[in-house]
C-alpha cells in the first residue's frame, strides 16, 4: 500500500521557540517563521522550531529571513541556496503550503500568520531544508539531455529556425527546482518508476527541438505506463512552478505525439 | 549498492500504454452519448410496465446502444481500476490478485448484461 502515514522516526515532533520577541513587541515588526528541522546523525525526530524575525532588518523574501535566521540566531539551520535571484533552483522548498523558491516568494505573499517551511516533500531528507535529489537528478540523466544527431556534424553550427527555437519557448527556462516533481501525486506514489513533470518536460525539451535526431528513440524509451503514463493530468505541477512553466501541457505534448504515432 | 541510473532504468520502458492511453480516451468519448441515452431511457421509462421496458429494450437501435454502452463502460472501467491499482497498491502479490479480479468483475459484469440485453432483444 502507498504509505500515508509518516513512519515513526519521521513523525514531527515540537521544536523550539528560539527568540521570541517581547510581549509588548509591535508585531508588524516581528514575523513568526516554523521551519521544519532534521539532523540524521543526532537520531531524534524531525521537528519544527520557532523563530520571529526582524522585518526591520531584513530584507523582503523568505530566503532573506532564513539567511537572517542563520546569522543572527541559529547558525545549525541547513538549506541550499546561491543564485538568490530564482535562476539556480536550489533554494526549492515547501513554503506556506506551497512548493516554490524561497528567494523569489515574498515574505508578504505568505496566507499564515506564521510562515511554515518545510522540505519538499515526499524526499528523502539531507538535513533540515535540505531534500536528496539524487533520483531525481538520475532520471534527468536517463532522458539523455543532451542533442543526438547521427549526420554529420556541420562545420559551424546546427541550424534552427526562429519558429522551430520559439518551439522550446516554455521548455528552456526550467531551472529542474523540482517544485514541480514534487508536488505530484503520482510522483509522490510512484516515483521510483514514474519520471515526473520536471524530466518529462525536458524530455519533451529534446523531442520538440527541430535539430534533434533521435526523436523516435526518445519516445521509444518514454513509452510506458509508468515513465509517462503515471500522469493522470492533476496539474498541482504548473500550478507549483516557480517560473511559470507548463509541464502538464509538455506532458500532454508528448502523449498527442505517441498517439500521432500509433 | 547499485547506482541511481541503474536503478531509474529498472528494467526498460516496456514500449506500450499509448493503446490504452488512447482506447481510454475514446470510451470516455462513447460514454458521455450513451450514458446520456441510459438516463433517457429510464427517465422515459419511470413508471411504465414491465412489458413496456421488455419490449423497448428489445427494439433493434436500442438493443445495440445498450451492448455498445455495456462495453463502452467496462472497458473504461477495467482501464481506469487497473490505473487506481498501479497507483496505490505496491505489494506485488496484492497487485498482482487485484488486477485480475479487476478484469474479471469488468468481464463478468460485462458479459452478464450482454446476455441480459441479448435474451431480451431475441425475445428470449
Ligand atoms: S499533471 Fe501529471 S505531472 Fe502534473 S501533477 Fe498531475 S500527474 Fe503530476
Ligand atoms: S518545470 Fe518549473 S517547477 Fe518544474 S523543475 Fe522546471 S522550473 Fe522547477
Ligand atoms: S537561490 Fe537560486 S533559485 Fe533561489
Amino acid at each position: 500500500m502507498v504509505q500515508f502515514t509518516l513512519p515513526k522516526n519521521s513523525k514531527i515532533k515540537k521544536g523550539k521557540e528560539w527568540n521570541p520577541p517581547a510581549v509588548d513587541a509591535d508585531p508588524d515588526r516581528w514575523r513568526e517563521y516554523r521551519v521544519y528541522r532534521y539532523d540524521p546523525e543526532g537520531g531524534e525526530n524531525p521537528r519544527v522550531d520557532t523563530y520571529w524575525v526582524d522585518m526591520n532588518d531584513c530584507g523582503p523574501m523568505v530566503l532573506d529571513a532564513l539567511i537572517w535566521i542563520k546569522n543572527k540566531i541559529d547558525p545549525t539551520l541547513t538549506f541550499r541556496r546561491s543564485c538568490r535571484e530564482g535562476v539556480c533552483g536550489s533554494c526549492s522548498m515547501n513554503i506556506d503550503g506551497t512548493n516554490t523558491l524561497a528567494c523569489t516568494m515574498h515574505a508578504e505573499e505568505a496566507q499564515g500568520a506564521a510562515i511554515a517551511i518545510y522540505p519538499l516533500p515526499h524526499m528523502p531528507v539531507v538535513k533540515d531544508l535540505v531534500p536528496d535529489m539524487t533520483q531525481f537528478y538520475a532520471q534527468h540523466r536517463e532522458i539523455e539531455p543532451w542533442l543526438k544527431t547521427d549526420s554529420p556534424t556541420p562545420q559551424k553550427e546546427w541550424r534552427q529556425s526562429h519558429e522551430d527555437r520559439e518551439k522550446l519557448d516554455g521548455l528552456y527556462e526550467c531551472i529542474l527546482c523540482a517544485c514541480c516533481s514534487t508536488a505530484c501525486p503520482s510522483y509522490w506514489w510512484n516515483g521510483d518508476r514514474y519520471l515526473g513533470p520536471a524530466v518529462l518536460l525536458q524530455a519533451n525539451r529534446w523531442v520538440e527541438d527541430s535539430r534533434d535526431e533521435r526523436t523516435g528513440e526518445r519516445l521509444d524509451d518514454l513509452e510506458d505506463p509508468f515513465r509517462l503514463y503515471r500522469c493522470h493530468t492533476i496539474l498541482n505541477c504548473t500550478k507549483a512552478c516557480p517560473k511559470g512553466l507548463n509541464p502538464a501541457a509538455a506532458i500532454a505534448n508528448l502523449k498527442r505525439k505517441m498517439v500521432e504515432r500509433l | 549498492m547499485a547506482t541511481p541510473l541503474k536503478r531509474v532504468r529498472g528494467l526498460g520502458a516496456a514500449r506500450h500504454g499509448t493503446e490504452t492511453f488512447w482506447r481510454q480516451r475514446l470510451t470516455a468519448v462513447a460514454n458521455v452519448p450513451l450514458v446520456i441515452f441510459l438516463i433517457w431511457f429510464v427517465v422515459s421509462h419511470a413508471g411504465a410496465s414491465y412489458e413496456v421496458v421488455k419490449a423497448s429494450l428489445a427494439n433493434p437501435v436500442v438493443s445495440v446502444l445498450m451492448l455498445a454502452m455495456i462495453w463502452s463502460a467496462a472497458i473504461h472501467m477495467r482501464i481506469g481500476l487497473r490505473e487506481i491499482i498501479e497507483d496505490y497498491l505496491h505489494n506485488k502479490l496484492c497487485k498482482v490478485s487485484s488486477l485480475m479480479l479487476a478484469t474479471f468483475f469488468s468481464a463478468g459484469l460485462a458479459i452478464a448484461s450482454t446476455l441480459a440485453v441479448l435474451k431480451i432483444s431475441l425475445g428470449g
